[in-house]
């Protein structure tokens, strides 16, 4: 990266949240509709209920959990960015944490409304928070919905630290810049930051510590995710191989998410010389390190499933091989693997952001018809060829999924009014090397004297 | 020894008829849901009697089995629902509390005879065929699951009246409507844990299958395959 | 205290505006005062007879008080009443034993359908365009008088007609003597599957003009040739019933069951052997296995029976038939003809049966002769585990039910529509010949034209829909029910039974309307029908049945009761009032080849309507829960199909759905294809149930009719028609839809390449 100034960074990072472009404005309204038609679909169908979506016995979970499951794998891009790469000091993570930390606190926010979008009776969804009813009754915690409740509010809990926390900086910055209203609600915002040495130490110390954290939990919740597949008896779900399949495939769908919007980002904002060629060949790198994981357990899952030849089974992976579903599946496979391999294998290519940026968004339409896949074809064709069944999405489940997309756009960018979306203390920590200093600060007694106090090692010192 | 319900179901006498999807949802209140909603697969029948052909014409048989809720012991559809609304009951059977279902329709999925059906709209009696709704059973609204429940207004009417007149009950004193309407008398009905029932006589014959037992599901309608004719 | 107050008024406000909609209309309803007294919450069981198929099965209707929406006098309010809940059969009635077909259950929906006729209507616009408008009773009665009483006085008795479906017991007799009083021809028994062809097969072979009573409990062997005995035909929960102890209610004895069909039938799936013989060569197949029996003398030679005589050849031993030509003629090869006539010989007792398609050709009675023949060599014929005769209770004689019953409807029918021109009047119950008829034989075209045309039917339907005048009957569990079952039962059989309900709408018991306009009528009407209600003349004929012959009133009294209480009246004592029919000579038959209409070069598949297992022939269409029922075999509901053999489908690019085109010589419809391996590739099927046009909401404007492209081939001896020998054609249409139940056709997903 090119030196710049700390005044240049400012400028250029603040100038989001300092301006409002007329392209703003049209964004908004744009994304806005479109998640207004997603709101009304919704109404239609609490409404009239379910039967205005396309799902049917035996298809009783389709477009809704499809959803669900691929917002919560998208969320997984923060934690991989900003929590593993943090452990492993991974410098060139900084202008991207909160990239990432915002895809995830959106798409588990996101993700998280499915559950209640697809309820029959919606409106009883509060019945799978544990309080003291007092009917008496708790949810039952044998059943993976439960443990999907806790999860993601675990998760999401932890995210929003996650994201919240090393906003605080940045949020002074802007408060300091500001004037009016605004001064006003990024005051309370800042929280009171003043950027005192024990401050940082508190923020360095409570990031380490959700980076340590918020690693198993996010493991902890696609696995979670995925036995809402695995502990049902249906063919081609019951299989100890959901987790980690689950896991991989999140994290390979959210880095590609990641990419997605770090290019978008980088257009519009004119982040061009922050988010350089070479964070979309690390992330790129991540992402066919990802595919070739995925691809491993997606053959590893059809391998066993066809030597094992049992009947059940067998129904359900001809039907994606050869059947209905095999254009999807086949695209799937197109999507997932035989685009992105090559793109981001030749390293010439996956330094291109071009490149990276096709096979990402190739990878998350890939992603998406995989969630499907795992759902419709397995329900379609349980253990009574009698109660087989076929499925055909409406309009209602069309318009929720593209607003889906919309909210996630429209979250994004008012985040982006709202906050810097590239981490400015980050970067300019990074700009600079650490140093240890032993630094004489000298307080001024109120009665007048002075004390040197001698300041304590490692101790970073910016020019802020 | 509490009451364990189960049913026993002889292929051999059963002719295919249906007569007990019909009684079925006379009893139990069932709504239909119409030409399009059917062709949709959103019809409900509590109990339906599936069919399979093997063979090709002229050598072609076709096969019936009755299918409803097994009851099953260890039932996919109960650790699945998040607010209990699919429970099981101390004398054997998995009640589906209707006003407890929030409708995730997990229990549907993770049911291996999908023998579960979901309201997806609010049910509609044309009048006056409401006038025909059996009091005795609730009538579901849209965004709930229901299944086979073995008539349970039925059984809990009996024991009321055996509690109310100080004796136990008789087997054979009252059936589900499905087993009370079938011609063939292919189905049989009653206390498992009465070693005298003629339930329990015929679940201990060696002609006794489980469907899908293979799945740990420990259902508790018994099957007897049909027989084949000897000279 | 005042945010308290606020939420209490909101509240209260709040739920008596609610409550005020929940379940009251936007009017309020006056509430009358209750016609019968009734415990809130317990269950009346009371007895009734259902009326959904002619079996006659007992039955029992649970009646638990509710509120009604009704009409009185003209005005609407609630009513606290007795509501019918649901139908089971009852356990003592002979017939069913307890037991109830889907039909049966199903009956619980004609009292409260919402398209059932409330009150007597009068058209009000142009003929068969549904347009009527309401009058009251007084009124209805008085221009049904007003229409009759001059033909009367103008010597044209003759000019009236009575179309009926079929009905047994007192309330025919009732309609006969009417009609006798009146100087009018006997009524006119319609329906669509009449089976005119076996009964006078059994009139000839056995001197009982009347449908056969089934041993099944007590046979061995049974080979069906057609008869749908497990689903439609006869009494199909007496057969049923009698079938599942054949299969498993004897220790050690499991019957064989041998179907003989050509496209597999919910019954024919039951069998433990099945045997696709060429249509209208099913007598062939019962000669052959004769045949046999004779030439290998695997039975007692006896008497030749009187059945073997009506057969040209039996004597001889049926030369023409031996087992190789036999398969020649049949397609069944001639080694299983051979192996089924030993095992039935050696299994005795051994019954063969005929019923359905195989009579409902142009040699439907040889084939019903060769069967009866077949049975009687089996010496099965009223003998435990055979063909048994229910013992007939009736007070006419047995010869004029018999001649009766083996009117052929359609015969009866063309009659009609021959003198149709002369008919001045024409008044119809619950029949619908111009849905069941071939549209050919010109049925709606001839009915147009009569100047008069009353209907006492609960329903409009494409007949009635022509009338004038309508006076609707209660429905049947609002109605005194009294039915002679025909078969069904070893024993003879009285079914019997008060109304179960109090009429829902201002409906009026046919019956009585009758004797009212006789009484109004006057002069000998009156006098032949001295009875004011319904009720009044089955006492006066039942009230002495099984209280001995001392006519004692108070052991009347007592036995009455007893009768309705139990929904009947049945022993095994019962003599017929009439001796049997003497033998009738006839000279011995030859099997003919069938003959079908149509080319096979143009026509070249054989079209095969089927009775629906839920719609029966149509009559049972207007009731949801039986179009939503799937149907046993394909699974279909709410449609019509047909059934096609996937290689004739696949020469002809048909998929699963695909609208078809099933063309006749007499007409053409079109209905989506479902792909069969239980049909061959020379035949179609097609069920019969839909494709109505005027039959309320639930039927109409749905599916096709199998039935109108009938060619009308007739039987020649009984003149029935016969509707299994139309040839058709077929060809794709366009794309369509088939509201499956069943997903999967196979229980091994492997063994289908498509569904």
């Amino acid at each position: 990266m090119s030196e710049k100034t700390i005044a240049q960074i400012n400028e250029d990072l603040l100038r989001p949240v300092l301006q409002t472009t007329r392209r703003f404005w049209i964004a908004m309204l744009f994304l806005g509709s479109i998640v207004a038609a997603a709101v009304g679909a919704f109404l239609y169908q609490v409404w009239n209920g379910i039967g205005v979506w396309g799902i049917n016995r035996p298809v009783f979970w389709a477009f809704d959990i499809t959803n669900f499951v691929f917002w919560i794998g998208i969320s997984h891009a923060g934690t991989l960015i900003s929590a593993i790469l943090r452990i492993a000091n991974a410098t060139w993570r900084r202008p991207v944490t909160r990239c990432a930390e915002v895809i995830t606190v959106f798409a588990l926010m996101i993700g998280g409304i499915f559950p209640i979008i697809h309820l029959g009776r919606p409106w009883l969804f509060f019945w799978m928070v544990p309080y003291p009813s007092e009917r008496q009754i708790w949810p039952q915690l044998r059943s993976p919905l439960a443990w999907d409740f806790f999860a993601i509010g675990t998760y999401l809990s932890g995210s929003l630290i996650f994201l919240s926390y090393p906003m605080i900086p940045d949020l002074a910055l802007v408060r300091d810049k500001v004037t009016g209203w605004r001064k006003k609600l990024y005051t309370v915002l800042a929280l009171g930051w003043r950027g005192t040495p024990k401050q940082w130490h508190r923020l360095e110390t409570g990031m380490h510590i959700m980076a340590v954290v918020i690693i198993p939990v996010a493991v902890s919740v696609h696995t979670i995710v995925s036995w809402d597949f695995a502990m049902a008896p249906v063919p081609m779900w019951h299989s100890t191989i959901f987790g980690p399949y689950f896991v991989a495939g999140a994290i390979f769908s959210g880095i590609a998410g990641l990419i997605i919007a770090m290019a978008f980002l980088r257009k519009v904002l004119g982040l061009e010389e922050y988010l350089l060629p070479i964070h979309f060949d690390y992330l790129g790198k991540l992402l066919l390190m990802m595919c070739l994981i995925w691809a491993y357990f997606v053959f590893s899952e059809r391998l066993t499933v066809w030597y094992g030849n049992e009947s059940a089974e067998m129904a359900v992976f001809w039907s994606t091989q050869r059947g209905a579903f095999a254009p999807m599946f086949w695209t799937m496979v197109f999507c997932n693997f035989i685009i992105p391999f090559p793109l981001l294998a030749i390293k010439r290519i996956r330094n291109t952001i071009t490149g990276v940026v096709i096979a990402s968004w190739a990878i998350v339409v890939g992603m998406w018809l995989e969630r499907f896949l795992i759902i419709v074809p397995s329900l379609s064709h349980k253990y009574l060829p009698y109660a087989f069944g076929s499925y055909r999405p409406t309009w209602v489940e069309i318009t929720i999924l593209v607003g889906s997309n919309a909210a996630m756009g429209l979250l994004y960018i008012l985040f982006s009014k709202f906050v810097p979306i590239i981490a400015i203390w980050e970067l300019k920590v990074g700009s600079h090397k650490p140093v240890f200093v032993r630094k004489q600060v000298t307080v001024i007694r109120e009665s007048g004297g002075t004390d040197p106090i001698a300041a304590e090692p490692g101790l970073l010192t910016t020019d802020i | 020894m509490a009451r364990k319900w189960g049913m026993v179901v002889d292929l051999d006498r059963c002719t295919g008829c249906e007569a007990c999807v019909v009684a079925c949802r006379a009893e139990n209140n069932v709504p239909t849901v119409g030409e399009d909603q059917a062709a949709r697969g959103r019809a409900i029948h509590w109990i339906r009697v599936e069919r399979y052909w093997e063979g090709e014409f002229p050598d072609v048989r076709l096969k019936f089995r009755p299918i409803l809720c097994q009851q099953c012991d260890s039932a996919p559809c109960e650790p699945t629902c998040p607010t209990y609304a699919s429970h099981h009951t101390s004398e054997g059977l998995n009640a589906q509390i209707y006003n407890r279902c929030i409708g995730t329709r997990y229990c549907a999925n993770a049911c291996p005879y999908s023998v579960r059906f979901f309201n997806f709209y609010n049910p509609v009696w044309d009048k006056p065929f409401h006038l025909q709704l059996n009091p005795d059973v609730s009538v579901r609204e849209v965004g709930v699951m229901e299944k086979c429940t073995f008539c349970v207004q039925r059984i809990q009417a009996a024991e009321i009246q055996a509690d109310a007149e100080k004796r136990g009950l008789k087997d054979g004193e009252f059936n589900p409507a499905c087993v009370q309407t079938c011609p063939p008398k292919a189905m049989v009905f009653g206390d498992l844990n009465d070693p005298e029932s003629e339930v329990a006589r015929l679940a201990r014959s060696n002609r006794a299958t489980k469907l899908l037992g293979e799945l740990g599901t420990k259902p508790n309608v018994t099957y007897f395959e049909a027989e084949s004719w000897e000279e | 205290m005042e945010r308290r107050n606020f939420l209490k008024v909101a509240a209260i406000t709040g739920a008596t505006t609610a409550l005020d909609h929940c379940g009251h209309p936007d009017h309020q309803l006056i509430r009358f005062i209750p016609e019968e007294d009734l415990t809130p919450g317990v269950a009346e069981w009371k007895p009734s007879v259902c009326t959904m198929c002619p079996a006659g099965c007992g039955l029992l209707v649970r009646v638990m008080e509710g509120d009604a929406e009704v009409v009185r006098n003209g005005q609407v309010g609630l009513m606290r009443m007795g509501l019918a809940k649901k139908l089971e059969g009852n356990p003592n009635h002979p017939i069913n034993q307890g037991k109830l077909c889907p039909r049966g259950q199903a009956g619980l929906q004609v009292t409260y359908h919402p398209d059932r006729l409330a009150h007597p209507l009068k058209r009000s616009g142009p003929r068969g365009s549904g347009q009527f408008q309401e009058i009251s009773w007084g009124e209805a009665i008085t221009q049904l008088v007003g229409r009759l009483a001059p033909l009367r006085s103008a010597n044209q008795s003759a000019s009236l007609a009575f179309v009926t479906k079929p009905i047994r017991g007192r309330r025919r007799d009732l309609m006969e003597q009417f009609l006798k009083a009146f100087g009018a021809p006997p009524g006119i028994s319609f329906e669509a599957f009449d089976e005119a062809v076996l009964r006078r097969a059994n009139q000839l072979s056995f001197g009982r003009p009347q449908m056969p009573t089934l041993d099944l409990a007590r046979t061995n062997y049974i080979i069906v040739f057609g008869a749908d005995f497990l689903g439609t035909w006869n009494s199909p929960v007496a057969q049923s019933v009698g079938y599942g102890v054949m299969r498993q209610g004897r220790a050690g004895s499991r019957g064989k069951f041998v179907m003989v069909e050509p496209r597999m039938s919910q019954t024919g799936a039951n069998a433990d052997e099945w045997v696709p013989a060429r249509m209208g060569a099913e007598g062939v197949l019962a000669l052959g296995l004769a045949h046999v029996i004779l030439n290998q003398k695997l039975r007692p030679a006896g008497d030749m029976s009187r059945a073997g005589s009506l057969i040209k050849g039996w004597g001889e031993g049926l030369p023409e038939y031996t087992p190789q030509a036999v398969e020649s003629r049949t397609g069944i090869p001639a080694a299983t003809v051979t192996r089924l006539a030993r095992e039935m010989a050696s299994h005795a007792p051994a019954m063969a049966i005929i019923g359905g398609p195989p009579l409902a050709q142009t040699n439907g009675l040889a084939s019903a002769l060769a069967v009866n023949a077949l049975t009687a060599l089996l010496g099965s014929v009223e003998k435990p585990g055979g063909l048994l005769f229910t013992p007939l209770l009736s007070s006419s004689p047995i010869a004029e039910e018999g001649s009766r019953a083996s009117l052929a409807s359609f015969a009866q029918i063309q009659t009609l529509l021959e003198k149709a021109p002369g008919i001045q009047a024409l008044l119809l119950c619950d029949a619908n010949p111009v849905f069941s008829c071939p549209r050919s034989a010109g049925v709606r075209e001839a009915l147009e034209k009569i100047p008069f045309i009353a209907s006492f039917g609960n329903f409009i339907d494409e007949t009635s829909v022509l009338a004038d005048l309508i006076l609707p009957d209660h429905s049947s569990l609002e109605s005194w029910q009294d039915n002679v079952p025909e078969s069904g039962a070893p024993e003879g059989v009285v079914s019997l039974a008060p109304p179960a309900l109090h009429p829902l709408h201002t409906t009026r018991a046919m019956p009585d309307v009758l004797l009212e306009v006789a009484h109004q009528l006057g002069g000998p009407m009156a006098t032949a029908l001295p009875f004011k209600t319904l009720e009044d003349m089955l006492r006066t004929t039942y009230g002495g049945l099984g209280g001995g012959k001392k006519h004692d009133p108070k052991e009347d009294a007592a036995a009455w009761d007893k009768i309705k209480a139990d929904g009947g009246w049945w022993s095994a004592q019962v003599q017929p009032s009439a001796p049997l029919l003497n033998p009738v000579s006839h000279p011995p038959i030859a099997m003919t080849e069938p003959e079908f209409d149509g080319a096979e070069v143009d026509f070249p598949l054989h079209f095969l309507p089927c009775a629906s297992q839920m719609l029966l022939d149509g009559s049972l269409a207007h009731l949801p829960w039986l179009q939503e029922t799937p149907d046993p075999v394909s699974t279909v509901m709410w449609g019509t199909w047909v059934e096609i053999n996937p290689k004739t489908a696949g020469q002809k690019g048909i998929k699963q759905g695909d609208v078809v085109e099933v063309k006749s010589q007499h007409g053409s419809l079109r209905a989506p294809a479902l792909i069969s391996p239980g049909i061959g590739p020379g035949t179609v099927a097609m069920p019969v149930g839909q494709g109505h046009e005027h039959f309320g909401r639930y039927a109409s404007g749905r599916g096709a009719n199998p039935l109108a492209i009938l060619a009308p081939m007739i039987e020649p001896e009984t003149g029935a028609l016969a509707w299994a020998a139309t040839r058709v054609k077929i060809s794709r249409v366009g794309e369509g839809r088939l509201a499956l139940f069943a997903g999967g056709l196979r229980a091994h997903p492997q063994d289908e390449g498509q569904r």
